[in-house]
């Protein structure tokens, strides 16, 4: 006995040693780990499932993607990344050639002849765009580019067959990409900073087929050393390209990055970091007390805790006792959260019959009317969310900060008054479910909704919960036009304000992005007018006008864009971000000076 | 036997104040039900997290709801919950229990004990969370997957006795009399199986709003309306911040009730144990 517990008095310092210290780069020099907590975690690493925010995180740093966006400009700007440069575009804006970096190797992996990665080449890229049409990979990509890229709708009607070539996406030598479009498509190089873009190679899905997904075999500046279902680990690529740091280059700004100590890294080569871990701890108060406990060096602070960080709302201002050990930044999302009515349920939506229709919106309006976005945002989002009417977000240029914004003030009496005049009354008004996943948060949105509402005159128990066990449950009832009452949230998959016009677009009506089943003739008149139109004065006025018809058909209680508080460990010089595809950012992840001259 | 039996608890001091205490919640339960209190547990009557005052007795939770009308709604569900379950459980257990005792080593006394064993094979909150997220939508899911897991025991115990009951001589004489099987299981067996019903009644309410406060807590509970599984839910979101209402609400209040019924059916067991009574 004796001798087993001498046993554990030497083994109890060397297992906390080695669960500590991970394999240092050199001989003297500590390994550079970064762990990042997030609130959820990827269902799967195969980029063509890359989905969620969550996998995209993982997808961007263990792949490779045509182009990325620059680390710290805002607004957002495309910057090449394995593409050699940005991409030749025709005048008639249907063909785009890209050429390729050459002599970038995939990892090494058993899945190529004799286990050392080949260089990537043109053909790779056509593959990854080919495996989203092909049924077998189950991907969730294909939206990004169907109909739009010319045969390829084509080509999986026909089997998807990876030997036959399609003509609108070509490999026209090993390091030069041709796509042709069936008409303009001005998002199409957003569409290839996505995870859903990463370059993928053939022999990695033959070899391990749906394992790819646990299995990944990429390019980027990290590779998968583990993964589980509450963390990742990632160590340096230590074949990864040689890209020296340009600040001016990546949009470097004295007056904001000079503080977190980001000038350092002009002129280093990423990756910097030795480790990345990603840790998913879904429960906000788990992932506080793990940032407190300095587990994970990041935290992207959950809104019960901003009443215990903040000095200050406006703008969002840290505590000094805490500026003092952490760096802070608040971020307004691109994406924002609404309520849509689904246009396709007669009891709330249109109707055969035009009187009905018509009464139909005038409930509609009222309920508008009803809600109480301010409330919502106090007890929500403390205050600092930002609310806006329709669909324009405050993150895109063609939002409207001087427009009308009766849309989103409470006017109840103006609800009732609504109500009486279209003959709704407690009998008439119709039982109406409001959907959403399990959750707190969402149970007492819900409870909240029901109390606007009653408010403004109707019944409590006409507004009934209908509760899905997970998100994916809850998509699923209400891309089938399941759901009358949807509250839900959209993040902008690129910084494009067609990727939130698209969202009331008739075409797009479900199972696509239109889940409110809205279909305005003259919106998609003006949708389609647009589709083909680069950021410009002219579109910003047609959006406008959308998103003046979307308000006036009251087919949606929208909107608020959260703000987000990331806190971050001071040892590390970097710019967090969560939009788009923000796991770019960890390539760029370094120890601030003061770690790097501690002994 | 019933006021040797009221005598006895009468004279148990905790059994006494176990009594008092769920009386006092079914009290509250019956004024829910009626309408006199805790309506207003839905409505937003102050604003987030307020503290105690003389609105808002325990405070209000984050969209201002007032947490005493919500803990006095809770109690309602709970009974609710409880007796739904108890009452069902209990039958169910009780018919299925007899039929196998009666029948014991036929074929129906062994679909019944394979039944059960298959049930009892299955860890229970993994079960019941599975019945509940399978029936999800259903105000009754909760309801139906206690229900289903609960009278296994029930019909252990009452089996065993009506095994044991039907060896006696005034069952021997209704036989003899000619009085058909399932009458006299029914007209005078089960009726001696009283004691342990309600002693087993007062095990399976505790485990029926134990059980609904922590598939309420997972999300698997009530559906519409609130329980304290609910407001502790609720809590985990709240006590980091620094408001503890919901928390100390609906754990003291089920901290009570839990307590009270604990006491109570120790005290019945004691007071029904035939070995004491019978002299």
């Amino acid at each position: 006995m004796l001798k087993i517990k001498i046993l554990l008095i030497l083994l109890v310092p060397l297992m906390a040693g080695g669960c500590g210290q991970p394999p240092a780069t050199g001989d003297v020099s500590p390994a550079k780990i970064y762990r990042h907590a997030m609130d959820g975690a990827p269902g799967s690493l195969d980029p063509a499932q890359a989905a969620s925010i969550y996998a995209n995180f993982v997808v961007v740093n263990i792949y490779d993607t045509l182009y990325r966006y620059k680390y710290l400009a805002r607004p957002y700007q495309l910057q090449p990344n394995l593409a050699a440069a940005m991409p030749e575009i025709s005048e008639d804006g249907l063909e785009v050639t890209i050429r390729l970096r050459q002599g970038v190797h995939f990892i090494n992996d058993p899945a190529f002849e004799d286990g050392t990665g080949r260089e990537i080449k043109a053909h790779d890229f056509v593959y990854s765009i080919k495996r989203h049409f092909d049924p077998v990979t189950r991907a969730q990509g294909a939206w990004l580019w169907q109909q739009r890229i010319e045969g390829l709708d084509r080509w999986k009607a026909e089997g998807s067959d990876y030997d036959l070539e399609v003509s609108g996406l070509r490999a026209l030598d090993d390091y030069t990409v041709q796509i042709r479009l069936t008409r303009p498509f001005p998002q199409l190089i957003h569409t290839l900073t996505q995870g859903f873009a990463a370059i993928v190679p053939r022999e990695a899905v033959e070899k391990y087929g749906q394992m790819l997904a646990s299995h990944p075999v990429g390019s980027g500046p990290f590779m998968l050393t583990s993964r589980d279902s509450v963390r990742v680990v990632m160590v340096r690529n230590p074949h990864y390209r040689k890209e020296p740091f340009d600040l001016a280059d990546e949009g470097f700004d004295h007056a904001i990055h000079e503080a977190w100590g980001l000038q350092k890294l002009q002129g280093k080569s990423p990756p910097f970091l030795d480790q990345l871990e990603i840790e998913f701890i879904n429960e906000g108060a788990a992932r506080w007390n793990a940032f407190s406990a300095g587990e994970v060096d990041f935290i992207k602070v959950p809104v019960s805790q901003f009443d215990s960080i903040l000095s200050r709302r406006e703008p969002p201002q840290l505590k000094p006792e805490l500026a003092e050990r952490f760096h802070f930044e608040a971020s307004s999302e691109s994406g924002f959260i609404y309520t849509n009515f689904n246009m396709a349920d007669e009891r709330i939506g249109y109707h055969p019959d035009p009187g009905q229709d018509r009464r139909n919106q005038a409930l509609r309006c009222a309920m508008v009317k009803a809600f109480d976005w301010t409330r919502s945002n106090e007890t929500f989002f403390y205050k600092i969310g930002r609310v806006f009417p329709g669909v324009l977000t405050p993150a895109v240029p063609e939002y409207d900060a001087a427009g009308d914004t009766s849309y989103i003030q409470r006017d109840l009496e103006g609800a009732r008054q609504l109500l009486a005049e279209n003959g709704w009354n407690e009998e008439t008004l119709p039982v109406l479910e409001y959907g959403f996943p399990n959750g707190v948060t969402e149970r007492q949105s819900f409870e909240q909704f029901r109390n606007f509402m009653t408010d403004a005159g109707y019944p409590a128990d006409k507004i009934r919960p209908l509760i899905f066990a997970t998100y994916g449950d809850y998509q699923r009832a209400y891309s089938a036009g399941k759901v009358p009452l949807i509250n839900s949230s959209w993040t902008m998959d690129y910084p494009d304000a067609e990727n939130l016009v698209q969202l009331y677009y008739g075409p797009n009506a479900s199972p696509g992005t239109n889940s409110a089943n809205y279909n305005n003739p003259e919106y998609n008149r003006l949708y389609e007018a647009s589709i083909a139109m680069h950021e410009s004065p002219e579109r910003t006025a047609i959006y406008r006008q959308m998103n003046q018809l979307l308000m006036e058909d009251c087919a949606s209680i929208t909107g608020i864009s959260r703000t987000l508080l990331f806190m971050w460990n001071k040892d590390f010089a970097m710019k967090p971000d969560r939009s788009f595809l923000g796991g770019y950012f960890m390539r760029f992840v370094d120890l601030a000076e003061s770690l790097n001259d501690a002994p | 036997m019933m006021r040797e039996t009221w005598q006895r608890l009468k004279s148990d001091p905790y059994g006494l104040s176990g009594l008092i205490v769920v009386s006092v919640f079914f009290l509250i339960a019956s004024c829910v039900w009626s309408g006199l209190l805790g309506q207003g547990w839905y409505e937003v009557s102050g604003t987030r997290w307020e503290g105690i005052s003389a609105e808002h007795w325990f405070g209000t939770n984050l969209i201002g709801q007032d947490i005493l009308q919500r803990t006095l709604f809770g109690t309602a569900t709970a009974f609710e919950v409880g007796l739904t379950v108890t009452i069902c459980s209990t039958l169910l257990g009780t018919v299925m229990g007899a039929l196998s005792g009666w029948y014991n080593h036929s074929w129906l006394d062994e679909i019944i004990l394979w039944l059960k064993g298959v049930l009892d094979a299955i860890p229970f909150y993994l079960f019941a969370a599975a019945v509940a997220f399978a029936l999800q939508g259903s105000p009754w899911a909760m309801h139906v997957a206690m229900i289903v897991t609960f009278w296994t025991t029930t019909a252990r115990i009452i089996r065993g006795e009506v095994i044991r009951i039907k060896q006696r001589g005034f069952i021997e004489a209704a036989r003899a009399i000619g009085l058909p099987g399932l009458k006299t299981v029914f007209r005078h067996v089960l009726p001696n199986t009283f004691h342990l019903l309600l002693v087993q009644a007062s095990i399976v309410f505790v485990a029926a709003i134990n059980t609904e406060v922590i598939l309420s807590f997972l999300g698997l509970g009530i559906q519409d309306g609130v329980s304290w599984g609910l407001m502790l839910a609720e809590s985990s979101q709240e006590v980091l911040a620094g408001h503890f209402g919901n928390f100390l609400a609906a754990g003291t209040a089920l901290f009570l009730l839990l307590m009270g019924f604990n006491l109570l059916a120790d005290a019945l067991q004691d007071a029904l144990d035939s070995r004491r009574i019978v002299r």
